[in-house]
């Protein structure tokens, strides 16, 4: 990429401006609807995180260039531009104060999608240099090295050696002709390894072929979450050539909420062409597995425990009824939290805050909102199904003094299966 | 005398016969085994408390606290570069704090057992950049480990 500059970021925010966002500027009603929505306003009381305010830069850009009345303005020395002060005003609305949860898009009256507006505005804040620098690592990691988190595949490699030998399971890579390519993302390969475990548990269990790509073994996208179409179209690309070359039939993306938006609904549009195969969130699959009597569960834990819906897999993914549906075969006394499913509550750390070390402080403060959600419960378990919301959970959690142990849905059912001797373990 | 243990099954099936203040106490030995992957002191004092016998319930929980926030800090947070010697110590740690879990959250696999898992993961670490091959040392170590107890 090229140096950034602030007129390669406004060239860059105009050149997001389409119709859906013309309309969207001249359909807002501020009715502050989307301000309540948004947890950083509700749990801040600052005004500045209203939703529709982080795009402030944008529409001025909109009514600047795009309108009579706003070229009117300009002309008479009116209008307020965007230089170089604008930017950095507004990065850490942009970028600390939303998790690109989408909750404000659900709840605007007329339909504005102002959670996908931001993510449009992110791509001119990264182009005129203002985005923090844990993404622009992340992002220059999954470039260079194929993992924001710098994973290389002997990593992977090892610790597929450690699984094997653990419990005597196959975990195939490069498998030409599998039904399923299994995505990860950095975060389970390094925090948590009992996600694969589980998948290979569960896949030995099911009699399904599947099998990891050496080239393309990551699901995340600092490409979307950093706001450069480029990185995120290229790092889409690899996943889509994987599985072109092996020929898989679908593509399971992990318990990671930002990578199944990126590789589900973003990715075909990135790369500008339909996809030869199915993408499914690893919760679809494992549904359909137990509807199908492919995967057989004995016991049910009776800790009375919630789940907490990545926003990205519930309100934007559409992936709300299935972990119900596991929950619900495992689990004696699972409870909702108020606001559960669609209109869940963030954990406050999707979107790139978590990787954002400057919005550490701001993040816990957003937590506020799912420790009162948990509080009203009492329960003795929280489960969620990705593994940002999972961190992000546990630091929450950890801060507020709270004892709640968090588990990820696909280690928990992958514990219920019913006992197969051909395991070690 | 207990017959050597070779293989994870018997390794498995001998930990299964461990009541939870045993299961506490193998683990930490299988943590000590990997103690110097990790430079946190809080790893070490969270063992004393879980060989310990008789413990009043605010020690133990004053060391579970602490052990957690050890294991969540040692983390490698979401989009940071990673360091697989750093991660090691994340593990051993996730393994003490496996020791000191409270019983009946182990999700059916026992504090010893999670500990040794975490403890050769935190040898595979080292692995991730390497050539080197420690898996197979640490299960062994753990099984001599583990036929030792059994023995004494």
């Amino acid at each position: 990429m090229s140096a950034p500059s602030v007129e390669k970021g406004i060239q860059a925010i105009k050149g997001q401006i389409d119709a859906p966002v013309a309309s969207f500027f001249s359909a807002c009603v501020h009715c502050g609807l989307c301000a309540e929505a948004c947890l950083f306003y509700t749990e801040t009381g600052d005004p500045k995180y209203t939703p529709i305010n982080k795009v402030e830069p944008m529409r001025r850009i909109w009514e600047r260039e795009y309108t009579l009345f706003g070229k009117a303005k300009a002309a008479l020395g009116l209008s307020k531009e965007v230089d170089a002060d604008t930017f950095a005003e507004w990065e850490t609305l942009v970028y600390d104060g939303c998790t690109l949860c989408g909750r404000c898009s659900l709840v605007c009256p007329v339909g504005n999608d102002i959670s996908g507006m931001i993510r449009k505005i992110r791509e001119g804040f990264a182009a005129a240099g203002y985005a923090p620098e844990g993404l622009i690592g992340a992002s220059t990691r999954a470039v260079e090295i194929g993992s924001p988190m710098g994973v290389k595949l002997p990593a992977v490699q090892a610790q597929i050696k450690h699984l094997q030998k653990n419990t005597g399971l196959d975990v195939p890579i490069d498998a030409k002709g599998a039904e399923y390519l299994v995505l990860l993302s950095s975060m389970e390969i390094m925090n948590f390894p009992e996600y694969l475990e589980a998948i290979a548990r569960i896949m030995h269990q099911a009699g399904k072929s599947w099998t990891i790509a050496s080239k393309a073994f990551e699901a995340t996208n600092s490409g979307i979450q950093i706001g450069v179409s480029d990185i995120a179209k290229l790092l889409v690309s690899r996943v889509v050539d994987a599985a072109d070359e092996l020929g898989v039939k679908t593509v399971i993306s992990p318990e990671c909420g930002h990578a199944f938006t990126a590789i589900r609904w973003d990715g075909a549009n990135l790369i500008g062409r339909p996809y030869g195969f199915e993408v499914k969130h690893i919760l679809e699959v494992l549904d359909e597995f137990v509807k199908k009597g492919l995967i057989k569960t004995e016991g049910m834990e009776d800790a009375k425990l919630t789940y907490h819906d990545p926003c990205q897999i519930a309100r934007k993914g559409g992936v709300v009824e299935q972990p119900r549906n596991l929950l619900n075969r495992i689990a004696s006394n699972f409870v909702e939290m108020e606001d559960a499913g669609e209109m869940n509550w963030c954990c406050g750390g999707g979107g790139g805050v978590s990787a954002n070390e400057r919005a550490d402080e701001l993040k816990l403060t957003a937590f506020n909102r799912k420790k009162a959600q948990l509080e009203a419960l009492g329960v003795d378990t929280l489960v969620t199904a990705c593994a940002n919301c999972r961190l992000t959970l546990e630091e929450g959690l950890e801060e507020n003094n709270m004892d709640i142990p968090i588990v990820g849905l696909t280690e928990m059912l992958a514990e219920y299966l019913v006992e197969d001797d051909k395991e070690q373990a | 005398m207990m017959s050597t243990i070779s293989n994870d099954k018997q390794f498995r099936d001998a930990l299964n016969g461990l009541n939870a203040q045993q299961q506490r106490l193998v683990g930490a030995l299988f943590v000590e085994n990997v103690l110097g992957l990790s430079n946190d002191p809080r790893v070490a004092q969270s063992l004393v408390v879980a060989k310990g016998t008789d413990l009043a319930e605010d020690v133990v929980n004053l060391a579970r606290r602490s052990i957690k926030a050890a294991c969540l800090e040692a983390h490698t947070r979401c989009g940071a570069d990673g360091e697989w010697t750093d991660q090691a110590g994340y593990f051993v740690a996730r393994a003490a704090e496996a020791c000191l879990e409270p019983e009946g959250r182990s999700q059916g696999k026992g504090a010893a057992w999670k500990a040794a898992m975490s403890a050769r993961m935190a040898r595979t670490c080292l692995a991730a950049d390497s050539d080197e091959d420690a898996h197979d040392t640490e299960s062994q170590a753990q099984y001599q480990i583990l036929t030792s107890y059994l023995d004494a």
